[in-house]
């Protein structure tokens, strides 16, 4: 596989001594990776590196096998969609679109030819004479990754860009955006703090903590087997129970797990609540009561609180928890869990 | 009575005690000082004010002084602030916090103590004459104070620091992600400059452009004291004139006659407004 996209070793630690240490990361030709972390844990100063927005303390960064760490951001390859539309607000949506062009020295005809596909790919034809402020939040964004896509760039970054967007426009967008992705078939890094919106469009995932990554992985991979505590935290949704290691094995109270990573001491159990399940108060697993019964469209989730021990979730089908009423005593017990060590 | 008449009156109300004020402060004294104009010796209505304004050499002399000092000074004035404000805003470091902090200065010295200190300063046998003999044997200097050079060294000293702060403001409002992405689709300074920080900025430049215009057409502190005796700015013949002369009417015609220079550059700073409106709303 060609490799569109690499950053090696890259560090960048600011003043305030927040930043980012050590990041490595190749990215294929096609590629659509998302830097996904909380505010503050560098995923855009990555991005802002690779546009050349920032310069690295050390490290490089190479397009097609080039570096481009010695070149300014309008010398780079690269193309930004920022959080805010960014669009330029006393021109034209055509002059916006054709600036860069311009600046390229396209033929008219060729630009003109250029500008009316990319408004048709992000399905806004017809809007050149249109001023940003007489667009839309979600229409203006169109028009930025359009102007962005002019330019072929090697690398598409995005940052944030559907963040300002309400949750309806956003789930659009995110659609649309692998649409465009699977059309153009270009290689984007997209930063997000969304998890959600990560699993949903990305190809692989990167998972930043704190300046490091903690995770490259695909959606599926990342989803079942979070590598770190903090991952497992960070996305979905994830219960946590005490546990501590005897003999080989992960006891919680009288049930045992396996502990295929041979950890030793107290640790943290995670489990997805759609692993959680339920069970008549007389057969096997934890004893707990049912808290809440709430019914979230297609499935429902059930609170329950363990006898002398955390509150934890269940994702259920709804046809399963008809039943069920609050105050039932239960017996709970995990299809899948995770452990790491407690922190 | 109609819920729409009884809003319309409501307005009206409210614009009655601000219109009044612009009738009694502004409207009125123009009026009578267009009637005074026009008005001969005798008190009978002529043109001869005018005719007098245009046609004595000496008035004609002051005209096209007030305008020259007015142009140079809004023209250097303009790209010294601009030129500052655009420093100040895409730099950093030691030389933009000293500008930033004593730029606002002339503004906290009164304009007759400036004066006086440019006289100091600049005026024959002045420090700077004597700086410049003692250090470099510089023996004459051209003449500045009572003369063109002084009046708009003046100028720039009393315009720079507010025209600076408005063409500040109007830059810190560009923000540095429009920038961001015009570099990152491949433009280069200049163009960035020309097309999008002066394009976004025009509109404050004009207002900038229009009360220094005013300001300097209008003065009187500078010229007065530090202006030569002929050719005098407007506002300084203005005085003598009303003063020394006692001719109250053909003061009168150079007040109104200012006044209309100033007017044609308000109807071309609302003429701009209104066009960048239109070209937004539309």
């Amino acid at each position: 596989m060609d490799i569109q996209l690499s950053i090696q070793r890259l560090t960048k630690r600011y003043k305030t001594g927040e930043g980012v240490s050590d990041i490595s990361l190749d990215v294929r030709k096609g590629e659509l990776v998302t830097l996904l972390g909380p505010s503050g844990c560098g995923k855009t100063t990555v991005l802002r590196s690779i546009g050349g927005f920032l310069e690295p303390d050390s490290g490089d960064i190479l397009i097609e096998g080039k570096s481009v760490l010695k070149l300014p951001p309008e010398k780079r390859p690269t193309s930004m969609v920022f959080q805010s539309y960014n669009l330029w607000p006393h021109m034209t949506v055509f002059e916006n679109l054709a600036f860069g062009l311009k600046i390229r020295k396209t033929p008219k005809a060729e630009m003109r030819q250029a500008i009316e596909e990319a408004l048709q790919l992000v399905r806004l034809p017809g809007a050149e004479k249109k001023y940003p402020s007489e667009l839309s939040g979600g229409q203006q964004q169109r028009v930025a990754v359009a102007r962005s896509l002019l330019l072929k760039p090697a690398v598409l970054l995005l940052d944030e860009p559907f963040s300002a967007l309400d949750a309806k426009l956003r789930h659009e967008m995110r659609e649309e955006l692998r649409e465009i992705q699977a059309n153009t078939g270009l290689t984007m890094v997209f930063v997000t703090h969304d998890q959600e919106e990560a699993l949903s469009i990305s190809d692989r995932i990167v998972v930043m903590n704190q300046g490091r990554m903690e995770q490259i992985a695909s959606p599926q991979h990342i989803y079942d087997e979070p590598n770190t505590l903090f991952v497992a935290q960070f996305i979905g949704k994830m219960n946590f129970l005490k546990g501590v290691v005897d003999a080989g094995q992960v006891r919680l109270d009288d049930m045992l797990l396996p502990n295929p990573k041979g950890l030793a001491g107290n640790v943290s159990l995670a489990v997805r609540p759609e692993d959680v399940m339920l069970h008549e108060a007389e057969g096997q697993g934890l004893a707990g009561t049912i808290k809440q019964v709430m019914i979230l469209g297609h499935y429902a989730e059930v609170s329950v609180d363990l006898q002398g021990r955390e509150t934890i979730r269940a994702f259920r089908p709804r046809d399963q928890v008809k039943h069920l009423h609050p105050g039932q005593e239960v017996k709970v017990t995990f299809g899948k869990s995770i452990a790491y060590p407690e922190q | 009575m109609s819920k729409q008449v009884k809003m319309g009156m409501l307005g009206l109300a409210l614009v009655i005690p601000s219109f009044l004020v612009l009738f009694v402060i502004v409207v009125i004294p123009i009026v009578i000082s267009l009637l005074e104009s026009f008005k001969d010796k005798n008190g009978r209505y002529s043109f001869v004010n005018y005719e007098h304004l245009f046609t004595d050499k000496l008035m004609r002399s002051n005209i096209i002084f007030t305008l020259e000092v007015t142009i140079v000074s809004v023209v250097l004035v303009l790209i010294i602030s601009y030129a500052l404000a655009v420093y100040m805003r895409f730099n950093n470091g030691v030389a933009v916090r000293w500008i930033r902090r004593t730029y606002m200065i002339p503004i906290f010295i009164p304009s007759v103590i400036a004066t006086y200190g440019l006289i100091q300063l600049l005026g024959n046998h002045g420090w700077l004459a004597r700086i410049l003999l003692q250090a470099f044997s510089v023996e004459s200097m051209p003449r500045i104070i009572f003369d063109k050079k002084g009046i708009i060294i003046a100028q720039l000293w009393f315009n720079i620091p507010f025209t600076t702060m408005l063409l500040g403001s109007a830059l810190s409002a560009v923000p540095n992600s429009v920038i961001e992405s015009a570099k990152d689709v491949g433009a280069g300074f200049l163009r960035i400059f020309f097309k999008l920080i002066l394009p976004l900025t025009f509109k404050t430049l004009l207002v900038a452009v229009t009360f220094v215009f005013m300001g300097v057409i209008g003065s009187f502190t500078a010229p007065f004291l530090i202006g030569p005796n002929a050719p005098q700015m407007l506002g300084v013949s203005m005085e003598q004139v009303f003063g020394v002369f006692q001719d109250k009417q053909m003061a009168a015609a150079i007040a109104f006659f200012t006044f209309l220079l100033c007017s044609f550059m308000g109807y071309f700073y609302i003429q701009n407004m209104i066009k960048e409106e239109r070209s937004r709303s539309a």
